[in-house]
């Protein structure tokens, strides 16, 4: 099949074909039998998301982009791909079990998923300003009528109608800095601005900013920050878990290829930003120190826990904004692989605080609030070890992949002028306080009596292996880091750095 | 020397694999916990002292590569004649309180109280073996955690939930301090192995890493003005936990300076020095007097060892050489005093039911081998020659003489100030009539109370009557402070740091 006027290299959107092939098999699957059991549904997603995973493979190794420069196939976006899949695969897993709170037909639930990964992989390759748009529009709609899956639950759609009125703003923003940076550059390939890059004017900077807001949006970035927690608090416990790792994973592959294709030759060369790059960027530096600031404070108070990783998810984005902050962004060790492991870290540790949630409770939504975990050592000390390890490494101790996410990014702050020694601060601040954020809950589980366990056992086997998972993972890159390093072929392809 | 160096490891890991295996436990056989345990912790220590025959010279040494990424890092553990007596008292002192441990927990509790005492042994060895910055700073972190659970899970008052909190967020800010100023070292070398002098780092960026490890050193000993945390903790801890604490981790930030604080950055460290003086002298007076005004005895002790320890901080800033030779006997010592009293108290507040000092007294009267205890190790903490508290103690005062007069003579107040509030712990505890707030007689040491406070006590008598042979083993190890400018004679250190000797090797 061809286009007149378009080049179309097939293989580079294999991955995402697969999906959408998945997807629809899902929806007709749906349709034929209405009486499908949810193991079957979700099993057909989780071998969607490996026939993609697969169709990945062979594009390794070739940088190249398609759609005549609208759509690129690279180290950013094989990384952020394949992040994207498993955390789908996931969320396949935690969702088998079926909860009071979930409502509606299974088959749809699991094409919405699907579709919402296209969304996010689409973003992770886009390389154009309206391409960048269609990818976070296309994960947006799917997420929106997610987060109202759990309809049973008043809070649910509360949490559907607040993302929707909420989301379209950003939207509106993001499509209005789009518009600007056009009017300035002329061309929609984010290409053109490197041409331009002695010449950035108001035009450009307030599209630009415009476009961050947007982008803070979906991230959760304070102040931008506020249906956050409402919405993880009323969506479906997997959905939450997917929200908090896929929408940042694909928001960020955005934010990365943003500021190193627009200010590319600033980024390769080690040392601060340039000034044009560093004035486009404050904007984000301050919506980060804002947001590790709200983000742990805010969680203080919660005494629900999905509310509370509501919070932690708005402090933990403000610490990857820190991997930008520096330039040699691209280099071995430089930010690219900060923001990547800091990501991989985050989604291991998320996803396995979410899957010690799916195990617990007897399938209502008792599983969210805290006062349900006190003594919960006592009854289940296998799922109150993992979730305080993950806890743990969500603080940043040592001999997680937090901690070594955190030192990762204190090094590239180092490296980034005052405003990297201001976020510096701010983070290690931020770690503090999150001390106490989660100290509570390992305190909680830990430090109450045999008495007052009162959370019911599950008996879902699934959501195991999401937990033993997200342990390994959490574990192993916190004590052998090294073995990330050699996980990413791509680096063989740049010089390790001096 | 590789049978040496698997050694290290074993030491290191050999109680929190106790530990693990004691979860697989059940909860109730409490007799099989205890004995898994306590064999453990002997077995430990017993180990430990394999390493003896180190001399001055030897060192065991194990460097495995560990992170290239951005920056280089190595499991890199050591042994040498400045690390063995670290590790040497924390294997006595750890299994001490293991043993004391087995009346002190709930008995349901009791599997998870052991487990986090082994473990917090074994992030104290490792803190103590790690010669690396990276492998240092976690150790360093991790032992919030244990410590950190075993307030706050095996205490039942708010007071020690308080405590609790208290001691995380303090140290908890104490470690993210200390973590500021070896990423912001790293990102200048792109090593965490870093030793002897750096010589291409910026006067005030070193001034500025300094001040960062000092302030979490400060924190974690602790010295004036950063020890509120510390009264609060060491009086709610279970004794056999705030033994750990007080005997072993306050070492840790004193042991840190050592390693790597003084000499990383000599100049830094010289910058520094009026000021670190200052808060020294105010830690032993403050200690000291307020320790003099406590009526509880666990209080009491606690402000002791912010004075005493004070006299470290002393002796590591007045750049004598004799100071600094004085400071790991007097750390080593205090590490032993420390752990006995709190020991002892344990077993005195078990039997009068309460520590405050002005409703009881006159124990030895139906417990004479607790009277004799608490007599030693009280006689120790005030510094009586022939016990192991003087010889560190006059050393560090001669050698601050030789530099700073005027400090070494306000330190000596304390010395004074010392028998005061000593003697008045042992006096209102032990003499006088019988009485305890419930009436009734009160019972002398078990067997097993005597043999776990036994081993401390010997270990005092021999230091008091032979430092030497602690002494004479340490020379090696104070030498890289040596090229910090020490004086040997009565001149006064020249301001200047010495010309940088060592460089970072490949990696610059």
């Amino acid at each position: 099949m061809s286009f007149p006027g378009v080049t179309i290299d097939w293989q580079v959107l294999a991955p995402i074909l697969a999906l959408a092939a998945g997807g629809l098999l899902l929806m007709i699957v749906d349709l034929v039998s209405r009486s499908a059991p949810r193991a079957v549904l979700f099993g057909i997603g989780i071998l969607t998301c490996v026939a993609a995973f697969v169709t990945m493979l062979p594009l390794y190794g070739q940088e190249t982009v398609t759609l005549n420069g609208a759509f690129a196939s690279d180290r950013f976006s094989w990384t952020f791909d394949a992040l994207l899949l498993v955390t789908l695969a996931v969320t396949f897993v935690l969702s088998s079990l079926r909860r009071s709170e979930d409502g509606g037909s299974a088959g749809a639930y699991g094409a919405l998923l699907i579709f919402c990964t296209i969304g996010g992989m689409v973003m992770a390759g886009a390389n154009n300003l309206i391409i960048i748009f269609l990818g976070i529009e296309q994960l947006s709609l799917a997420l929106y009528v997610l987060a109202g899956t759990g309809f049973p639950r008043e809070a649910s759609q509360e949490a559907a109608l607040k993302y929707v009125l909420l989301g379209s703003l950003a939207s509106g923003f993001l499509i209005f800095g789009s518009a600007l940076l056009y009017g300035f550059s002329g061309s929609i390939q984010l290409d053109a601005f490197v041409r331009l890059a002695g010449h950035f004017n108001g035009l450009f900077y307030a599209g630009f900013a415009l476009l961050l807001v947007g982008l803070a949006f979906k991230l959760g970035l304070a102040p931008f920050h506020t249906w956050v927690p409402d919405v993880y608090e009323g969506s479906p416990l997997a959905v939450t878990g997917f929200m908090a790792v896929a929408v940042k994973v694909a928001a960020f592959a955005v934010l990365a290829r943003l500021a190193f294709t627009i200010f590319g030759p600033a980024m390769t060369v080690a040392g601060p930003l340039t000034a044009g790059a560093s004035l486009a960027m404050t904007p984000l530096w301050i919506l980060a120190i804002l947001s590790m600031l709200v983000g742990n404070l805010g969680a203080i108070r919660q005494r629900n826990l999905k509310r509370l990783l509501g919070y932690s998810s708005i402090a933990q984005a403000g610490y990857i904004v820190v991997s930008l902050v520096a330039a040699d962004f691209g280099g071995f060790g430089g930010g690219l692989m900060t923001m990547l492991f800091y990501l991989t870290a985050y989604a291991f540790t998320t996803l396995g605080a979410f899957a010690v949630m799916a195990l617990l409770g007897d399938g209502s939504d008792s599983y969210a609030d805290l006062d349900a975990y006190r003594g919960l050592h006592f009854r289940q000390p296998w799922p109150a070890a993992a979730m305080a390890l993950f806890f743990f490494s969500l603080a940043g101790i040592p001999a997680t992949a937090g901690f070594y996410g955190k030192i990762l990014l204190l090094e590239q702050a180092f490296a980034g002028g005052p405003w990297g020694l201001a976020m510096a601060v701010a983070l290690v601040f931020g770690t503090l306080v999150s001390f106490y954020v989660y100290g509570k809950v390992v305190w909680d589980m830990y430090a109450y009596s045999e008495d007052e366990a009162v959370l019911p056992t599950g008996h879902a086997f699934a959501p195991w292996v999401a937990v033993a998972a997200g342990a390994a993972g959490t574990l192993v890159f916190g004590i052998a880091p090294q073995l990330f390093y050699a996980s990413q072929p791509f680096l063989l392809m740049v010089p390790p750095a001096k | 020397m590789s049978g040496m160096i698997n050694l290290i490891d074993t030491v290191i890991f050999l109680p929190l694999f106790t530990g693990i295996v004691l979860l697989f436990v059940p909860r109730s056989a409490t007799r099989v916990l205890k004995g898994i345990a306590l064999a453990g912790a002997l077995a430990t220590f017993a180990l430990s002292l394999a390493f003896l025959p180190l001399g001055t010279a030897s060192a065991a040494d194990q460097s495995v590569p560990w992170i290239s990424g951005p920056f280089t890092a190595a499991y890199h553990i050591r042994v040498d004649a400045l690390r063995l007596f670290f590790v040497l008292l924390t294997t006595l002192v750890g299994a001490g309180s293991i043993w004391a441990a087995f009346s002190y927990a709930h008995v349901e509790r009791l599997r998870g109280f052991m487990f986090l005492l082994l473990a917090f042994e074994t992030t104290l060895l490792g803190l103590f073996t790690a010669a690396d910055l990276l492998l240092f700073y976690i150790y360093w972190d991790l032992m919030l955690i244990p410590v950190f659970l075993l307030l706050s899970g095996y205490a039942d008052s708010q007071a020690a939930r308080r405590a609790a909190w208290g001691y995380l967020i303090y140290n908890g800010a104490g470690g993210l301090v200390l973590l500021l100023g070896v990423i912001a070292l790293v990102s200048q070398v792109h090593t965490f192995e870093v030793s002897g002098l750096l010589v291409n780092l910026s006067q005030s960026l070193q001034w500025w890493i300094f001040a960062a490890f000092a302030i979490a050193f400060l924190i974690k000993t602790p010295a004036f003005p950063f020890h509120s945390w510390m009264p609060p903790t060491y009086t709610q801890s279970p004794p056999p936990l705030v033994a750990m604490v007080s005997g072993v981790q306050s070492k840790a930030g004193l042991f840190g300076l050592l390693a790597f604080g003084l000499p990383l950055f000599p100049a830094a460290a010289h910058a520094w020095a009026p000021l670190l003086l200052v808060l020294a002298v105010a830690s032993i007076l403050y200690g000291a007097i307020a320790a003099m005004g406590e009526r509880d005895a666990k209080t009491l002790v606690a402000f002791s060892s912010l004075s005493h320890l004070g006299f470290v901080w002393l002796a590591l800033f007045a750049f004598s050489i004799t100071a600094v030779s004085g400071s790991i006997l007097m750390l080593i010592s205090h590490g032993l005093i420390a752990a006995a009293l709190f020991l002892l108290l344990g077993f005195v507040e078990e039997r009068a039911g309460t520590r405050d000092l002005s409703s009881f007294g006159g124990l030895s009267q139906s417990a004479p081998r607790l009277g004799v205890f608490m007599l030693i190790a009280a006689m120790a903490a005030l510094g009586l020659p022939g016990l192991s508290g003087f010889a560190g103690e006059f050393l560090i005062l001669i050698g601050t003489w030789q530099t700073q007069p005027l400090y070494a003579s306000l330190a000596l107040i304390a010395v004074v100030l010392a028998s005061v509030y000593m003697l008045k712990l042992y006096q209102s505890t032990m003499h006088g009539p019988e009485r305890l707030p419930h009436g009734g007689v009160a019972l002398d040491l078990r067997a097993r109370e005597m043999w776990l406070v036994a081993p401390l006590l010997a270990a005092i008598i021999f230091l008091g009557v032979w430092p030497g042979w602690l002494n004479d083993r340490t020379p090696t190890a104070v030498e890289p402070s040596a090229n910090i400018g020490l004086s040997t004679s009565n001149a006064r250190v020249p301001a200047a740091p010495a010309p940088a000797r060592v460089s970072l090797g490949a990696h610059l």
